[in-house]
């Protein structure tokens, strides 16, 4: 029979009696369902004492689709400790959601079996800050030595233990490279100050390209490290003109005006083109009812044309977006 | 001309260029698609020495800006000193920063000490860049600050906040002139080290800038009115006094009136688009059944009650960003 209370979530499983019964499932489920921590971390248990038959059924779900009962059965299995959960797990490493792979990290640092080192070390090189700092954090707990200087800084990168990166000269670099692509500004920005506090001429080419970076504050700070690194100062205004450029061509938001009035300034980004192109469709159907076909292409066409004009104007007109 | 046609496909031979001292066709290179050859025609513009000087000096009136930023790069190089007086008119008055930056790096590179004036008003441009590009060049020219002021607005240039720290009230006047900064982040720093500093005219600024627009500066600007002993019971009085950054109640109010979901729309709420449209229509089918009229007569006792909506949305919203 089903439990349906356990389903929906409104009654506590009762572990105790689920462990009696053997109910694997029914353990699983209760991992899914319950939202508090103590009673998942009892299913864990619960499922770690019921062997090897538990342990399958475990793997077997963690194969699923969903993101958030995947979560909870990595959790499990770092409850469990089952050293046959290990190649999975390293499996994991390679997901596609970064949630996942930060949660497999953590898992392989608490199991803390050597075989998970390799693997870990390919997670240092992750564009996931949260999986980088999982592994680092991990590698650490296994007891992992980084064998050079380039993977001590890889290491370090992975704790954002920025400071200690500074000391390590040189080798830092290839680590603080790697993430000036992060998708965290903040970490773009500490990479570069970091890139800077090395005072090493190597790092000019990394520091060259972050000049050219999205993020204002991330062009900034590359423009004060670039002169720890010696980069010649009347080299840099050009270094910047390379960044992104918002500025939009006026081409397009007039021939857009023309074509579907309204929508010109929409591609300028004013929340009011839309309502422009909105009245425009009313009063042309309106006009074709009430006024007759002819009449309202006559008036329409020279509204039309001004608004053409008009966009393209607005947008010469508007500023060149500052540094 | 059929050269630079051609260069969006090949690569231009910059050395050639630069052996027939075509100066004209590297100028014209300046603006190329690809950045390397910008950068190296610019490069190959500033070894040709003074006879490059004039041509250059026409190219910086130029409307594109890579053409412009080549030319002073290339006159920095050169060092010129006969570009001084057109360099100086940049750095005072273009509007565009990155301009502004580039000509007082290329007046530091030229090295001419007469420049100093006009780098030194420079510290106290309201951009970034320029102010730090200045301090950089008065230091190439050899430049050191005679007054604590002048220190001050150096230090503050090179955003080397320590020291201003150390320079104490005859700081205060630069700091709260540069509080003009657009960059939140700076202003917030400025505030902090008022509030360090202390004293009258820091307190009555602090008080002032309790009215920033940036949320993260009024915060600043709370914790150092209280260093500077503004009466913590004065704060929240300073603080409403703030500006509107938000939309305008009124305005959103009076949009879904008459336009049924742009309120919404003005608001930020994505959804007042699909409101607006599924409006209009309603109104254009009505108009297509009835008569042109009706529908509006029945729709705006509608709209009024979502205006009423959006004007506690409105109002809502306003109060909770403090």
């Amino acid at each position: 029979m089903v439990d349906i209370s356990a389903l929906f979530g409104q009654k506590k499983a009762d572990i105790e009696k689920l462990t009696a019964a053997k109910d694997i499932s029914g353990l699983i489920r209760a991992l899914h369902s319950s939202d508090d921590l103590y009673t998942q971390s009892q299913a864990a248990k619960a499922l770690g004492s019921l062997g090897p038959a538990a342990m399958d059924a475990l793997i077997r779900a963690l194969k699923k689709k969903n993101k958030a009962s995947r979560l909870v059965i990595i959790q499990a299995l770092t409850e469990i400790r089952d050293p046959k959960s290990i190649p999975v797990l390293i499996d994991t490493l390679k997901d596609e959601s970064s949630e996942i792979r930060w949660e497999a990290t953590i898992a392989l640092g608490e199991i803390g079996d050597p075989q998970a080192i390799e693997p870990l070390i390919t997670c240092l090189r992750d564009h996931d800050k949260h999986v980088r700092y999982g592994a680092a954090f991990s590698l650490v707990r296994i007891g992992w030595k980084p064998p050079n200087d380039e993977e001590k800084a890889f290491l370090f990168v992975g704790m954002q233990e920025w400071k200690a990166t500074w000391l390590i000269g040189d080798s830092a670099i290839p680590a603080l490279t790697h993430i000036l692509h992060d998708r965290d500004s903040n970490v773009r920005i500490r990479a570069v100050e970091s890139l800077g506090e090395l005072k090493s001429t190597q790092a000019t080419p990394a520091l060259i390209q972050s000049l050219a970076d999205e993020n204002s504050e991330v062009r900034w700070n590359a423009v004060l490290a670039s002169q720890k690194c010696g980069i010649k100062l009347m080299y840099l205004p050009r270094g910047l003109s390379r960044r992104p450029k918002l500025k939009k061509n006026p081409l397009i938001s007039g021939f857009l005006n023309f074509m579907l009035p309204g929508l010109g300034y929409s591609y300028l980004g004013k929340w009011w083109g839309v309502m422009i192109f909105e009245i425009d469709i009313f009063g042309t159907v309106w006009a074709f009812k009430y006024l007759g076909e002819e009449f309202t292409y006559e008036a329409l066409l020279p509204i039309y044309l001004l608004l053409a004009l008009h966009g393209y104007y607005f947008t010469t007109k508007m500023p060149e977006p500052s540094i | 001309m059929s050269f630079s046609l051609l260069g969006i496909f090949q690569k231009p031979d910059i050395g050639a260029l630069q052996q027939s001292r075509d100066i004209p066709a590297l100028i014209r290179l300046l603006d190329h698609g690809n950045f390397d050859t910008r950068w190296r025609a610019a490069r190959a513009l500033g070894m040709m020495g003074n006879d490059a000087t004039v041509p250059l000096l026409l190219a910086i009136q130029n409307p594109d800006i890579n053409i412009r930023l080549g030319a002073i790069e290339a006159l920095a190089s050169i060092r010129d000193p006969a570009a001084i007086k057109r360099l100086q008119v940049i750095l005072a008055s273009d509007e565009i920063n990155e301009l502004r930056w580039a000509a007082a790096l290329a007046l530091g590179e030229i090295g001419d000490q007469t420049v100093a004036p006009a780098l030194m008003s420079a510290l106290s441009d309201d951009d970034r860049y320029v102010r730090y590009g200045a301090a950089k060049a008065l230091e190439q020219i050899g430049w050191s600050a005679e007054t604590d002021k002048d220190r001050a607005f150096y230090y503050i240039a090179l955003q080397d906040w320590a020291a201003i720290k150390k320079l104490g009230e005859s700081a205060t006047g630069p700091l709260i002139e540069l509080l003009k900064e657009r960059h939140p982040a700076i202003r917030a720093q400025i505030v902090e080290i008022l509030g360090f500093i202390g004293g009258v005219e820091a307190k009555k600024t602090c008080e002032k800038v309790l009215r920033d627009p940036d949320g993260n500066v009024r915060w600043r600007a709370v914790l150092s009115s209280e260093r500077c002993g503004v009466p913590i019971s004065q704060l929240p009085l300073g603080l409403s006094k703030r500006p509107r950054t938000g939309p305008s109640i009124f305005g959103a109010t009076l949009l879904n009136f008459f336009f049924l979901g742009v309120g919404y729309d003005y608001l930020g709420k994505w959804w007042g688009l699909v409101i607006w449209e599924v409006y209009m229509l309603l109104i254009v089918l009505g108009q297509i059944l009835w008569d042109p009229y009706m529908p509006f007569i029945i729709a705006f006792p509608i709209t009024t009650l979502f205006a009423v909506h959006t004007f506690y949305i409105a109002k809502r919203e306003w109060t909770l960003s403090v």
